[in-house]
């Protein structure tokens, strides 16, 4: 799908769409990312002005079309930047611009109407780009080889759950326009992200569980046990910490550990980290800086091992 | 449960139909075989009154008010298990949350959670062109009123002063996009769009 998605000079060219959550929760996977896609090789800069996809509620508070032009503003943004293909760390924000994308590009009547509503601000989408999670960029474009290759301080002795969660994965990973790079119930890559940066993956069983997602913000009550689940199996399969590349997966897992410990009586103290924080850590990156590891706001012997190193 | 074995009932027929050209996937709803796969899958299944199983044969029995009122609508967590397993290929996660965002514009859903709290995520998108995290949290604690919306902020206290110890809470004025007023435009441009498709009858 991608080969034929070059610019001019017959070169990819990829644009970065940090996401809301780069601005506060989740800057350390947006630190961690800018840092360790230019060390994979890949060069890419951030979309001008770019703005919310519209996460979860978006077509509940604004409507359906509304939503789809924001991500329609954003694509025109990056054509302007002559991109090939917008590349993001957040799992909604992906699942909304790949979406929109996809739909502006395959429905003519709805590209109509997103350039009608773009044409009010002067601006237009031809539907030339491809919008790619970073984990498929990072198995597709860059291949498992190619980070062993760049880790100079392996992880070692250090036991990962890969935690993908949901919408990384569900419902594009395994499509043709999702680059077809794992599976939607068994994904293998964020243990293989894991074990190429010299850490053990331990199994776990509820890799891609739901933690609650927006409802877990709209309405903890009905979904701590989903959590206290999640780090059941992380505790029962020996982890240090826990991985993940979602950035409301990452935030729900361990913000929620002491109101879960509190509910169930559990005592419950697990790292969740974001896959891109331990390869950071493991090409040799700063700690702070690019890994982020400051930000966690749980830390475990093994977390203050990696940040102070 | 608000379904009924009461055959003499009087079903609204024409909402199926409605369903089927007005809500995105709804065009496959007729697909379904009720096989369960969607609701055996959903993570959240406990805390709903029907399940997606359920929810599609109301559709299709034209159960309208018993659809609208259903908090199926507002425990779906998106995660698109139910998609992926569907062997009919209905967009399940779609037509759940199409139906959601009808039941808000339909004035169904104004008390509920979610529409407070997809309230507050617009409000910071049209003003700010991006999710102030911080300030959609707390409009959405104080849409409960005054005294409620000091209690949820009292419970989240912990939560939050983590954040801010660890620099996840953003503590300024709100990021904005500069081209604030362009994205505005073009928000009303849609708007508009969409409100003429409706007078029209074309889906949107």
């Amino acid at each position: 799908m991608s080969d034929s998605n070059m610019n001019k000079s017959g070169k990819k060219k990829f644009v970065y769409y940090p996401g809301c959550s780069s601005q506060g929760s989740s800057k350390h996977l947006d630190s961690s990312l800018r840092a360790i896609v230019p060390a994979l090789g890949l060069e890419m800069e951030e979309i001008n002005d770019w703005n919310c996809c519209g996460a979860s509620v978006g077509n509940i508070g604004g409507g359906p079309l509304p939503t789809t032009a924001l991500s329609g503003r954003n694509l025109a943004k990056a054509e302007q930047q002559q991109a090939t293909d917008v590349i993001t760390g957040c799992a909604a924000c992906y699942l909304n611009t790949h979406g929109a994308n996809e739909r502006i590009k395959a429905d003519i009547t709805l590209r109509g109407k997103v350039n009608e509503s773009l044409s009010a601000a002067d601006m237009s989408y031809e539907a030339n780009l491809q919008v790619r999670h970073a984990c498929e960029v990072i198995v597709n474009e860059v291949g498992i080889d190619k980070i062993k290759a760049r880790v100079t301080k392996p992880l070692e002795g250090l036991k990962v759950a890969g935690y993908v969660g949901c919408q990384t994965v569900r419902p594009f990973a395994n499509t043709e326009s999702g680059g077809k790079y794992d599976t939607f119930d068994d994904p293998k890559f964020l243990d293989q992200f894991a074990e190429a940066c010299g850490a053990e993956a331990v199994d776990f069983d509820l890799k891609t569980s739901c933690c609650g997602g927006s409802v877990a913000v709209i309405s903890p009550e009905k979904t701590l046990h989903l959590i206290r689940d999640i780090l059941q199996a992380a505790q029962d399969s020996g982890a240090d910490v826990i991985s993940t590349p979602c950035p409301l997966c990452q935030t729900n897992v361990e913000m929620y550990q002491p109101a879960i410990n509190k509910k169930f009586g559990t005592n419950f103290n697990i790292p969740v980290v974001f896959y891109s924080q331990l390869m950071a850590k493991a090409f040799g990156l700063d700690a702070k800086k690019d890994a982020g590891l400051h930000r966690n706001t749980i830390r475990s012997e093994k977390l203050n091992i990696l940040v102070r190193e | 449960m608000a379904v009924s074995s009461d055959t003499s009932q009087k079903y609204d027929l024409g909402f199926a139909r409605w369903v089927y050209q007005n809500v995105k996937g709804g065009d496959k709803l007729s697909m379904c075989m009720q096989c369960g796969a969607c609701s055996g899958s959903c993570p959240i299944g406990t805390e709903m009154d029907h399940g997606p199983r359920k929810l599609i044969m109301m559709v299709r029995a034209g159960m309208k008010e018993a659809v609208f009122q259903s908090n199926t609508l507002w425990n779906c967590t998106s995660c698109y298990r139910c998609t992926v397993r569907c062997p009919r290929g209905i967009p399940v996660t779609h037509v759940v949350q199409g139906l959601a965002a009808k039941a808000v514009a339909l004035g169904y859903a104004s008390e509920v959670d979610t529409a407070r709290f997809a309230h507050s995520f617009w409000w910071s998108v049209t003003h700010f062109g991006r999710t102030d995290e911080r300030l959609v949290t707390a409009k959405y604690y104080f849409s409960f009123g005054f005294i409620a919306g000091i209690k949820k902020s009292l419970d989240n206290l912990k939560i939050a002063l983590g954040m801010v110890m660890k620099g996840r809470m953003h503590v300024g004025l709100p990021h904005k996009v500069s081209d604030n007023k362009g994205l505005r435009a073009i928000l009303e441009k849609a708007t508009e769009i969409e409100m003429r498709d409706k007078q029209g009858g074309a889906e949107s």
